[in-house]
């Protein structure tokens, strides 16, 4: 049986996903690559794993108080490029990356710029929450300790109280700080591993898939926690759920063998996509 | 920037977007919703040419036809809403999806009140032929005209949804002219020195029977919006007939 949608009077002339497994040539982002408060400013980012070329040209902006959802198919490039923005690619062997990202106007991939303070001020949540074998406590003091932000036991203890209350995990941890962080439930340890990016200040956030591992309960409570993030931080989150990415960010970059191919307003790009690949994959047409 | 659009047609022809989806039952429970919505497209178009024939023909035995067959119709919509619901619920479509469900939707909700306007010329048509009267040859005429055109129009409408064909829709906005056109006739044939035999009391179902016709075009055109919404991303209700026509017409030149 043909698909509705396939019976539709289209414009064929759009390169298909097929075609640029080939190797055909891709035309070009749709969309605007930029935001009018950007905090990043990604321009002609290149990346290669040794020979393979893994983000192509892709440039693009991220916006203050804003979130950008990446999606696309796996081997797109969305995360390559994700980890491009807090330099985690320099240490993977063989992966060279070329353009220019800019945090507040400086240009990240400086020489002589440090990439520890860089992780800092882009801090990332990955996919498997991983809080560090100690108490929950020092999940959160560690990395404001290692910085050198704080002065006292008194600030400390602020700084582990604010940024636990700002990853909504105050409430349900304040009586057990001493307990350790890999006790907590997966969608906690999800929270106290934001606490602990929130807690060295940082202007950006990289989210790599943050709730694939979690249930729909713990998944909405990170939900709503991002929306709330957004306030006071820049978000880039990497998803594979199309409904997360509607749900969550304002903006919408799809990504397609390393081209960033379409990026929009959420809504647009979720309800009326300007191209045929971004189409045929939020609708599961993919093939 | 070299664009490769999703929207937008070539003119003239039908051609394919793209895949079938990956889950072949999303694409199954898309056709059977638009099965139910043509079936009630077409079932409509019955209803509304029985409801004439019963003013028109010898007898006004269509028109109980027409009002026992109504009930199935409105079957056929409940059908509709419960499939919507369901798709909604499981698949949560996206993008053109979206549109194409949204839009059946609200074709299923145009055909039912179509269905509807169907059964009352036909309550009409039974109340007009009571004391088996007949309708003068002009009237007679000018109702026929204004039937063949409006059920023109709503064919051409569900067969643009039948693959949300943009120049069928266009086709259906093209009619209203003709449709105002052939209503105008009938209402000036009502009220002129031909019709002067019918009593006042036998003119007024026929002037309500030329309102429901008229409106049953603008239902046609209501689901041409509809198929415009799917296949262009664009709402175009409310907007100038004429304005839009001239731009659908040259699009992608």
């Amino acid at each position: 049986m043909n698909a509705l949608a396939s019976e539709i009077v289209r414009d064929t002339s759009a390169v298909s996903a097929a075609d640029l497994a080939k190797g055909g040539h891709f035309s070009g982002t749709i969309g605007d690559i930029t935001t009018p408060d950007p905090r990043m400013v990604c321009r002609e980012v290149n990346v290669w794993y040794g020979d393979k070329h893994a983000i192509k040209d892709v440039s693009l902006d991220i916006g203050n108080h804003q979130v950008v959802a990446m999606i696309g198919p796996s081997g797109c490039g969305k995360s390559t490029f994700l980890r491009c923005l807090n330099r985690m690619n320099d240490t993977i062997d063989g992966c060279r990356v070329r353009g220019s990202i800019t945090l507040d106007g400086r240009e990240i991939y400086d020489k002589g710029l440090d990439p520890v303070p860089l992780r800092a001020q882009v801090g990332m949540v990955f996919q498997k929450p991983n809080p560090f074998p100690k108490s929950i406590f020092e999940n959160v003091a560690y990395g404001a300790r290692i910085h050198g932000l704080t002065n006292s036991k008194a600030e400390l203890d602020a700084l582990v109280e604010t940024s636990l209350r700002k990853a909504g995990l105050w409430n349900e941890v304040k009586d057990r700080l001493d307990q350790p962080g890999t006790g907590l439930s997966g969608g906690q340890q999800q929270r106290l591993c934001i606490a602990r990016t929130i807690a060295v200040s940082p202007e950006v956030i990289l989210m790599d898939e943050p709730c694939s591992a979690l249930d729909p309960i713990a998944t909405a409570i990170i939900e709503e926690l991002i929306d709330e993030l957004r306030e006071h931080y820049s978000i880039a989150i990497v998803t594979h759920s199309m409904q997360q990415a509607a749900r969550v960010s304002q903006r919408t970059a799809y990504f397609h063998l390393g081209d960033l191919v379409e990026v929009g307003e959420t809504t647009q790009v979720f309800t009326n996509p300007r191209h045929k690949l971004t189409e045929d994959y939020i609708t599961g047409r993919f093939g | 920037m070299a664009a490769a659009p999703s929207g937008g047609s070539p003119q003239g022809g039908a051609k394919t977007l793209g895949h079938p989806h990956r889950v072949r039952a999303y694409d199954e429970e898309l056709t059977r919703l638009r099965g139910l919505i043509m079936e009630m497209g077409e079932r409509t178009v019955e209803q509304i040419q029985g409801a004439v024939s019963a003013l028109l023909g010898p007898d006004a035995s269509p028109a109980y036809r027409v009002l026992d067959r109504e009930p199935q119709i409105d079957f056929l919509a409940l059908d509709a809403d419960e499939e919507v619901f369901r798709l909604i619920a499981r698949r949560q479509p996206t993008a053109v999806d979206l549109r194409i469900v949204l839009a059946l939707a609200r074709i299923a909700a145009e055909a039912e009140r179509a269905a509807d306007k169907a059964a009352r010329i036909a309550s009409h048509a039974l109340e007009f032929r009571a004391d088996d009267t007949r309708l003068p040859p002009p009237i007679q005429d000018a109702l026929r005209a204004l039937d063949e055109v409006i059920c023109c129009a709503f064919e051409r409408g569900v067969a643009a949804v039948s693959r949300f064909d943009i120049d069928l829709a266009v086709a259906v906005f093209e009619d209203e002219a003709e449709m105002r056109s052939a209503a105008g006739t009938l209402h000036q044939t009502l009220i002129a020195p031909a019709a002067a035999p019918l009593p006042a009391l036998k003119l007024a179902p026929l002037v309500i029977v030329a309102h429901t016709l008229e409106h049953v075009g603008k239902h046609a055109c209501a689901i041409a919006e509809q198929v415009i919404y799917v296949a262009e991303g664009k709402d175009v209700r409310f907007r100038n007939r004429e304005i839009l026509v001239e731009t659908l017409r040259h699009r992608g030149s």
